[in-house]
């Protein structure tokens, strides 16, 4: 570098020009050192200021954004002009990977198979749910509060312990009761972790694990549900395989809710995780006062809700084809480590 | 340790292959000279859930090729696999009083050696073991064909249910297999059962493992002694009728279920899908799986076929991808998304690639030839890139001497990356 300044200090005519490009490497120079990552410091003193430095400015440029577009906002609003609008964030869903198993709406194929799948005649109101509820051999605490919860969610089901019997002897058993759905909560160290939905008489069976179960008594202001029949939501189930698992849930509830009771069971499926959430709505309403300062008094109706319910999170392993048989069973969609390519791949 | 890089390949070769589903539809995919991605082009059939097609079976000879489907409604049809026109269809001919749905048909074979009148025989075989051997004429318009036709029936197995069935290429030997049923061997002129196999022996803990062939296929063209069998407890065996009646090689692979076996033409080579997907080629001198098929395949395989000239197989299943793969480097090639689970796809033979399927199918074998060529010409360039790629990797290599950085590294890689996707470009 030095060398390079003696050679320009020669130019005797651009001496301020000298000086300039001094400070243009310099800032080349602080530009070099800034692009060295934080993580790339061995130091772990030097690093963790390094990135608290990085961090706050950030974070103070991220506030002058926030300000600077409210400004241009408020400005926009009061010279009376459209403000510009706001720019959509990039999420992880948003930025999906394209799947080309993404259902289009009025496929001819697709509403053939929906008439022809194991679930038809349920969604057809030939045949009304029943549900068969057991546990794995051994269950203790959680897992019965669990179940006793669940059965106040789905109307029809009724828990058989599960004793010594094989699954197989018990799906033959649940098929020749009319059943209609088989779920076994499999608990480990006291706490549910898994969920086996099986249809029957031939449906498919989906393994699901089980995480973040909280029971209605540890949620805050819980509601406790009535015995009308819920209504169901089912989110974002958009590919063939998330709606197969969407049809396979939604064949546990009956088809007509009774719209009475104001009890709505959600399965909301985002990034190929189901969150599971009970809740009772009810209309109100409100009287608020006009912020302009006049007393006059408007109803306004709004909807309130309350939790009632488990709530926890499912998260599908595997779907097989025909009722649960784990050696010669054929699997119509399994999770496998080497499908995890991206964070931005979905199946459901 | 799996391979994790990619090798380059100029995608997939002029193929045509039929996909058979539970709907009762068949699609027809190809992949052209032009575009070298395989893509769905024809439909036939309406979706319809009791059409399901069980099996099927192709004669692709030159002129005049026909294919026989099996449905669910235990109609059997002869189609055109070129159009899809439906020259006969044959109502179920062997039903004592049963419902069709309680005996479906597992194996289907179109016999090759129909004489070029329009007379063919088709071999079908149901689960309890009700074989049927039917002749009859099929004329080229009509849908009537069923008047002149001569049926042997004979019954494979009494007890147990029948799951795989397929007649060696020389058409003159078949082999049967299924849940409680050994593989057994037919002649096809007599009707007689010639060998039966005999199941292995208890292992070391006293456990015997009562037989269930889930998949069967001859190992060599022509020799129907060779057989190789894919059973419920996730194993691939050989059968040698000439050496031994117990199996003599047996390899054991993953732990589901195998579904679909299929040889290669080469005589030792065997392809098996298994029930969560996997698929692998084996060795079946050494009993040595020789790669497993990567690829991101999550449902069950039903069917595997190899292509007679291209060095490529198809497998699909009830995830409904049609998946081709390239034998030697074992990459994928093409998967293409047919919407409802599938559960047999073929390869046909006589397709070039070029644009008009029909008029080309004129001269097949001077086609080839050109296609031949220019395969050659594009491994070539293939190869020069190649060297290209090595050469600024070379040279960028020096330059890493000289500044030994992490910045340089990682600005390196992302360099080579560039060069890497201009030069593939």
């Amino acid at each position: 570098m030095g060398f390079k300044r003696k050679k320009d200090s020669q130019d005797l005519g651009s001496e301020f020009d000298d000086d300039e490009k001094v400070k243009k490497m310099k800032k080349t120079v602080e530009k070099e050192k800034k692009e060295i990552l934080p993580s790339m410091i061995k130091n772990k003193e030097k690093r963790s200021e390094v990135h608290a430095k990085l961090k706050i400015q950030k974070k103070l440029e991220k506030r002058k954004k926030i300000k600077a577009r409210d400004a241009a906002e408020k400005r926009a609003l009061e010279l009376g002009e459209e403000p510009l609008p706001r720019e959509i964030p990039r999420t992880i869903e948003n930025t999906r990977e394209h799947d080309e198993t993404v259902c289009k709406a009025f496929d001819e194929e697709l509403t053939a198979w929906n008439d022809a799948d194991e679930f038809s005649s349920i969604y057809k109101c030939e045949r009304t749910p029943k549900i068969l509820f057991t546990t794995s051999r051994f269950n203790s605490t959680r897992g019965p509060a669990f179940i006793s919860e669940l059965c106040d969610v789905f109307p029809n089901s009724h828990y058989y312990k599960r004793g010594t019997y094989d699954l197989k002897k018990i799906v033959e058993y649940a098929k020749n009761k009319d059943f209609t759905s088989l779920i076994v909560v499999h608990t480990n160290r006291r706490e549910p972790d898994a969920l086996l939905i099986i249809g029957l008489p031939d449906g498919p069976t989906a393994h699901f694990k089980l995480s973040k179960l909280v029971l209605r008594k540890d949620i805050k202001n819980h509601g406790n549900p009535t015995k009308h029949d819920p209504e169901l939501i089912l989110n974002n189930f958009t590919t063939r395989l998330g709606l197969r698992v969407g049809r396979l849930i939604g064949s546990l509830l009956p088809q007509n809710p009774d719209l009475l009771g104001r009890r709505v069971v959600t399965f909301h499926n985002q990034r190929d995780f189901i969150f599971f959430r009970h809740h009772r709505y009810i209309y109100e309403s409100k009287e608020t006062k006009e912020a302009t300062g006049s007393k006059k008094k408007e109803a306004k109706m709004i909807a309130r809700l309350q939790e009632c319910g488990p709530r926890f999170t499912m998260k599908l392993i595997s779907l097989q084809h025909g009722t649960f048989d784990t050696k010669s069973g054929e699997y119509e969609w399994v999770h496998k480590p080497d499908m995890d390519t991206s964070r931005r791949r979905f199946f459901l | 340790m799996p391979r994790t890089t990619t090798v380059e390949s100029s995608g997939c070769p002029p193929i045509r292959a039929l996909t058979f589903d539970v709907l009762g539809l068949i699609k027809v995919v190809e992949a052209r000279v032009d575009n070298r991605l395989a893509k769905m082009v024809d439909r036939w059939g309406e979706p319809d859930s009791s059409r399901c097609i069980l099996a099927a079976s192709l004669n692709d000879r030159k002129s005049n090729p026909l294919l026989a489907i099996a449905r669910k409604c235990c109609a059997i049809e002869i189609l055109n696999p070129l159009n899809g026109n439906v020259f006969a269809e044959i109502a179920d001919a062997a039903n004592d009083g049963q419902k069709p749905e309680d005996d479906p048909v597992v194996g289907l074979h179109l016999f090759k050696n129909g004489g070029t009148d329009g007379s063919c025989t088709v071999l079908t075989c149901t689960t309890k073991g009700n074989a049927c051997m039917r002749s009859f004429t099929v004329s080229n318009s009509l849908k009537d064909s069923t008047s002149d036709c001569s049926t042997i029936s004979w019954k494979v197995f009494g007890a147990g249910n029948i799951l795989c069935s397929k007649v060696v290429t020389s058409e003159t030997h078949a082999v049967f297999g299924g849940k409680g049923v050994e593989v057994n061997i037919w002649d096809l002129q007599k009707c007689t059962k010639i060998w039966t196999a005999k199941s292995p022996p208890k292992n070391s803990l006293g456990i015997f493992t009562p037989s269930w062939f889930t998949s069967a296929t001859f190992l060599c063209e022509d020799d129907h002694r060779k057989v190789v069998a894919g059973t419920n407890c996730h194993q691939v065996r050989l059968y040698d009728a000439s050496a031994q009646r117990r199996p003599v090689i047996s390899i054991d692979f993953r732990e589901t279920a195998i579904k679909a076996v299929s040889e290669d033409l080469d005589g030792y080579t065997i392809y098996a899908g298994n029930s969560s997907g996997d698929l692998a080629s084996f060795d079946i001198r050494t009993g040595k799986m020789l790669g497993s098929f990567m690829g991101q395949c999550s449902g069950s395989i039903r069917s595997i076929d190899r292509h007679p000239n291209f060095p490529v197989i198809a497998s699909c299943g009830i995830d409904s991808y049609l998946r081709i793969w390239d034998i030697k480097s074992r990459q994928l090639l093409s998967a293409v998304y047919l919407k409802q689970s599938l559960n047999s796809v073929l390869f046909d033979s006589n397709f070039s690639g070029e644009v008009e399927p029909v008029t080309s199918e004129s001269n097949p074998g001077g086609e080839e030839q050109d296609e031949g060529v220019q395969i050659g010409d594009e491994d070539g360039a293939s190869q020069s890139k190649k060297r290209k790629n090595k050469a600024t990797k070379e040279g960028l290599g020096k330059k890493k001497v000289a500044k030994e950085n992490g910045i340089a590294k990682v600005k390196m890689q992302k360099m080579s990356k560039k060069f890497g996707s201009h030069q593939r470009v």
